[in-house]
């Protein structure tokens, strides 16, 4: 691999991190909001690396021109040290094994063009589909009292814990807001759904509930606030079950800038 | 002539060479006739030895007798004419070769970004977008640790003595397993971080046992991932020390397996040790840490390809089915843990929603998985050799379950 072609890679490298950092929220769609202050030290470490290296390679391309000019002897050395790869050794220009050396390196172009390029959406109804539904039973001896509120703002996630685990029903009876994007049922109806990622988006899991009590069906994917309250359905304390929840209000809303939980 | 282009070259580039330089110290050896304007020369001469030595062993035959002026005079002139060829080509071929990969690398990216603002966010749809998601997001969140280990490898290599680490350890290998995997508790981080590091100990003289033993055992057994685990199994600390204990013996089991059945031709020669002497402390640090850096990422990216294939198409609900079959459920979680290839950081959280399965199947899962995925075996390819690569995971993936059910049959 040339060296300047590492000292673009390591630019483009530090500059897709800070793009996605820095300059907007875009890392939200890809990993946990907790990764932030890593993407930034580390997209700081590969531009100043790039650029140091740019850097000499310039300084080098003006300080070789310069020997050119004194030294006929030297210029041809020279003019091959502008292009050559790992000049250090005597001939290593001409060498197969230089082009070949960090070739892997290459790849680190195709997530590049997948982050300024493709730019894609974060994960969403396709994933929610393919993905089981399977409620982890929490093993924490009981849940802590539901903060006041009404309507009560829950995340999705704690919504369908609660409903399916809960003994003590701490959900009965009280009037909830939850958000998340729609994922039509088959058969008619459609769930509330929403991802949670811990990581990144490679081990997103997904909750959902059965929204009841409104007949018309919002556009897949398209992002909602509801109100309403647990519909308790006798299923409760099953790791299979899809608690339901009756809604009074049924909001459209921008997509969030984390559509994770 | 070559002393005068090596001072030359060294003072040019006063610092980025070092990294290169072993790689490249190497082929050079091999490669005697590369020397630019010296070509011709050395092909003069060898096509009028080459004529001189086989003529008279042709002689003989009388058959031949005729053939051998005509051949031994096409060979004269061919000689020549090819190394004048050569001759003439060569101060092209790197030309062609090096700028040609950077026009293509600067025209490529300026269509790219002409692109960018036509099909932003609308290539593909459902499962592709899915599938260029968690690309992304396996690349995205493993790249500061990748960085993480390669500024620590490449901190040691630059600050540490060799010899002192080599003095770090014991000799005996039945000590220094042991007091490595242990020391894998000090690198905060998860599995991207470890090979570096690793690689940086070999070259830096600690036995190839001991490091492999750091190497498996750093990303399972530090403070942030066990602090992961505890985390995500709530009133079960003894899901914490399972994985503590099985991951550490597992690590100290394969490093001592290496020390006995391990053969160094299978290893890729960490050789970078002379990076000390060259240039500054600074310079052979950024040096190393671009080498290291761009080796590791390029790798890192085979292995999301992979892990963002299998994570896209591989349904959770297969596991459903796997029920709690003893040992098959063992053997599918081992799997599921390498064809996801999730953050250790991250993963005791997808084994605490894995309910269906038995919790000695979740310990497996917890693992194999910071030991053996697709991404570290593509990451430990590039960095060790491939011979290494697939023997290694061959092997950990085994003793990294047996090692699960046996401390899972004995703690949870």
């Amino acid at each position: 691999m040339p060296r300047e072609a590492r000292a673009i890679l390591l630019v483009l490298a530090g500059a897709a991190l800070l793009h996605l950092s820095v300059f907007g929220d875009g890392y939200l769609r890809y990993v946990r909001p907790g990764m932030h202050p890593y993407l930034i030290a580390a997209g700081v470490v590969l531009l100043g690396l790039g650029l140091t290296r740019a850097f000499l390679l310039f300084r080098a391309l003006l300080a070789s021109g310069d020997q050119a000019n004194g030294d006929q002897a030297s210029s041809d050395q020279a003019s091959s040290d502008l292009t050559s790869d790992d000049q250090r050794q005597p001939g290593s220009a001409s060498d197969p094994h230089a082009p070949s050396h960090l070739r892997a390196a290459w790849l680190l172009l195709l997530p590049l063009v997948a982050v300024f390029v493709a730019a894609p959406p974060a994960l969403g109804d396709f994933t929610a589909r393919q993905s089981g539904n399977t409620v982890a039973k929490p093993v924490a001896t009981g849940f802590p009292a539901l903060p006041a509120g009404d309507p009560l703002t829950l995340p999705l996630a704690d919504f369908v814990v609660r409903a399916v685990w809960d003994q003590q029903d701490s959900l009965r009876g009280r009037h909830v807001e939850l958000t998340g994007f729609v994922l039509p049922k088959a058969g008619g109806g459609w769930y509330l759904t929403r991802l949670t990622i811990t990581c990144c988006a490679a081990d997103a899991v997904t909750y959902k509930v059965e929204v009841r009590g409104t007949t018309a069906v919002p556009r897949r994917g398209a992002w909602v606030r509801v109100t309403g309250s647990w519909q308790p359905d006798g299923r409760a304390g099953r790791a299979d079950d899809v608690p339901i929840v009756a809604v009074t209000a049924v909001v459209g809303i921008p997509a969030p800038a984390d559509p994770y939980e | 002539m070559q002393a005068t282009h090596t001072a030359d070259a060294a003072t040019v580039f006063p610092w980025f060479g070092a990294a290169s330089d072993s790689s490249s110290r190497a082929a050079v050896a091999t490669r005697p006739e590369s020397v630019g304007a010296d070509r011709g020369a050395h092909a003069d001469s060898a096509a009028d030895s080459d004529a001189g030595a086989y003529g008279p062993h042709l002689r003989p035959n009388p058959n031949l007798s005729r053939l051998v002026p005509l051949l031994t005079d096409l060979a004269g002139r061919l000689g020549p004419l090819r190394a004048r060829l050569a001759r003439y080509a060569e101060p092209l071929a790197p030309v062609t070769a090096r700028i040609g990969a950077l026009e293509l690398l600067l025209g490529g990216l300026c269509v790219l970004l002409v692109t960018r603002f036509l099909v932003s966010g609308q290539i593909g749809s459902g499962g592709l977008q899915a599938w260029e998601t968690v690309f992304i997001a396996i690349c995205v969140q493993a790249i500061p640790f990748v960085v993480l280990g390669t500024v620590v490898s490449a901190a040691v290599a630059a600050l540490v003595p060799p010899s002192f680490l080599e003095r770090l350890l014991p000799k005996r290998p039945s000590l220094a397993v042991p007091i490595a995997g242990a020391a894998g508790a000090l690198l905060p981080g998860c599995e991207c971080a470890s090979i570096p590091v690793a690689s940086r100990l070999m070259a830096g003289g600690v036995a190839p046992a001991a490091s492999l033993a750091f190497l498996l055992s750093a990303p399972a057994i530090n403070p942030v991932v066990l602090t992961a685990t505890a985390v995500a199994f709530p009133g079960q600390p003894q899901m914490v020390w399972a994985r503590l204990i099985a991951s550490l013996l597992a690590s100290v089991a394969m490093g001592w397996l290496w020390a006995g059945l391990g053969r160094p031709e299978w290893l890729r020669p960490q050789l970078r040790e002379h990076e000390h002497h060259e240039g500054g402390r600074l310079r052979s640090f950024l040096a190393a840490l671009e080498h290291d850096f761009l080796q590791s990422a390029g790798f890192l990216v085979v292995g999301a390809l992979m892990a963002a294939t299998l994570n896209v198409l591989v349904p959770r609900s297969l596991l459903a089915g796997v029920g709690s079959v003893p040992v098959l459920n063992l053997l599918v979680l081992g799997l599921l843990a390498v064809v996801l290839a999730i953050c250790s950081e991250a993963d005791a959280f997808v084994a605490a929603s894995l309910t269906a399965v038995s919790p000695v199947a979740r310990l497996a899962f917890l693992v194999v998985g910071p030991m053996v995925d697709v991404k570290l075996i593509s990451l430990q390819a590039g960095t060790f050799g491939r011979a290494f690569a697939w023997r290694f995971s061959a092997a950990t993936f085994v003793v990294a379950l047996a090692c699960a059910g046996l401390v899972g049959g004995w703690l949870l």
